[in-house]
């Protein structure tokens, strides 16, 4: 039994286990997972501005409040699924193999 | 079963998960990176692999390859390692995208799977035995990535895991085309039997590692006559699928035991099932739950597991390819639970080798009734497993 009360639980962040390595240079791994977290956050980014538009266009003004309480409709989601969809292509974008 | 209609609605649990506007986008983001891993570069591997590292080691004198030979080649190769490393990290950010509104949503989890306990307005009941020890097959490692896993308890009548591994679980399946809803391998499953054995009406049928029931839950519709139990070792995620299941209207039984050694009588079970399982127990263990499943079902009962496809029933490239969680997703087991037989085990275990079974069968949100009735009669193959098929294993009883 654990007794921490409920509102002051932090789960745990990090991953019982051996974190495997993929590359001979364990400094590309961890390269990886900046890239990875900093693509999101760019992501997470343009999605807030694509909200401050969309309310702009649709009301003339823009609160935070507004921005947390916006919920996108279907046709919304699909457009922006389009756009993550095609972000990540031109992301990673592999060479040809040697 | 399925519960009468209640006056007052029972509140869903998962309605108190209200991540902000950016993490809702985090999250977004993250189903793709993820697709981008297990769809699109694992589509652009095989292609490597087939059109140039095959050839080279046909010239070098290694093919046919074993699944070892091939990952060993692969591993020097920058599209494996990329793969790899998007792979990875996808699976942790699922979890991490979605731990502080879990983490904000606890105090009033906690509150409402306790009241739920206690009231089982949809008839269902939840049973835990706080001195059950835990098999070091679960505390180890935090298998798939998941940080503490199913079963860490971090407050009084905690379900913090059970929400981290649900919504972790639907930002991992959000944008894969054959992981339509939670639940989906029960429904295929439940869909299946009642395809080939129309006549069976199970008055009783058990979920083993049901976690919070997502596998569960479809045979209470598929079966309403029948009585409903889930059993995992690990008492959040069950705390929280009985809350789910409630607010479902589900009366499901969920109760924590080691399915190595169960409380029920014998043969009290005319249908066991269980999905993404076994490869998660070590193998001893694995001998042990067959012959419990021995134990427990009904003379005339059936039991039929989802896992993956074993080393004999696919090709050396698909090892390599499934193989690879074993080192890189925490799931130790993996390998060399592929590597058994499964009618083997079966047969281990004490059942009929010829009333035993393996096969693929169609994945049903995606397949199509019209189609499933082809498979059926034969005309049409299954989708491979995780393709639009699932591998199901198991025994009729005699």
């Amino acid at each position: 039994m654990n007794d921490t009360p409920a509102d002051q639980v932090r789960l745990p962040r990090e991953t019982k286990g051996k974190r495997p390595r993929f590359f001979d240079d364990p400094a590309i791994d961890q390269m990886m997972t900046f890239m990875l977290e900093l693509t999101t956050e760019v992501a997470v980014l343009r999605e807030r501005m694509d909200t401050v538009e969309r309310l702009l266009e649709e009301r003339g003004s823009v609160t935070r409040a507004a921005i947390e309480a916006y919920q996108p409709s279907a046709a919304v989601e699909a457009e922006r699924n389009a756009w993550r969809e095609a972000y990540l292509k031109r992301i990673y974008r592999m060479h040809p193999p040697v | 079963m399925v519960a009468q209609a209640s006056e007052i609605p029972v509140p869903n649990i998962e309605e108190l998960f209200r991540p902000t506007h950016d993490e809702r986008a985090r999250q977004g983001m993250v189903s793709f990176i993820r697709k981008l891993a297990i769809i699109d570069m694992r589509r652009a591997l095989k292609e490597d692999y087939e059109s140039r590292i095959e050839p080279r080691l046909d010239r070098e004198g290694r093919k046919p390859a074993d699944w070892q030979t091939i990952e060993k080649a692969m591993q020097q190769e920058h599209i494996f390692r990329f793969y790899s490393a998007v792979r990875y990290n996808a699976q942790e950010m699922c979890y991490l995208s979605v731990q502080p509104a879990v983490e904000r949503a606890l105090p009033a989890m906690v509150g409402l799977a306790r009241d739920l306990a206690v009231r089982n307005p949809a008839g269902g009941s939840l049973r835990l035995n706080p001195d059950l020890e835990l098999p070091k097959y679960i505390t180890a490692l935090d298998v798939h990535l998941t940080p503490g896993w199913v079963h860490s308890e971090h407050t009084a009548d905690d379900v913090a895991q059970g929400a981290v591994v649900s919504f972790g679980g639907k930002v991992f399946t959000g944008q894969h085309p054959y992981r339509k809803r939670p639940g989906v391998v029960g429904e295929s499953i439940a869909y299946w039997i009642g395809k080939k054995y129309p006549n069976f009406a199970p008055r009783r049928i058990l979920d083993l590692g049901t976690t919070s029931g997502k596998n569960l839950l479809p045979y209470c519709t598929a079966f309403p006559q029948a009585e409903v139990h889930g059993i995992d070792v690990a008492a959040p995620v069950l705390r929280y699928g009985h809350a789910l299941a409630e607010h479902e209207g589900l009366a499901a039984h969920f109760s924590q035991q080691n399915a190595e050694q169960t409380d029920f009588p014998d043969g009290h079970f005319d249908l066991i099932v269980s999905s993404f399982f076994f490869h998660e127990v070590a193998l001893k263990a694995t001998r042990k739950i067959l012959a419990e499943c021995k134990r427990l079902l009904a003379p005339g009962g059936l039991m039929v597991h989802m896992e993956l496809p074993d080393e004999a029933s696919v090709s050396p490239y698909e090892n390599f390819f499934w193989n690879w969680d074993t080192h890189n997703n925490n799931e130790p087991w993996y390998t060399a639970f592929r590597a058994e037989d499964p009618l083997a085990l079966c047969a281990a275990a004490g059942f009929d080798a010829a009333r035993s079974f393996k096969l693929h069968i169609p994945d049903i949100a995606t397949f199509g009734e019209e189609r499933h009735a082809r498979f059926m009669r034969g005309e049409l193959p299954s989708p491979a497993h995780g393709a639009g098929g699932w591998f199901v294993f198991g025994a009729e009883r005699g």
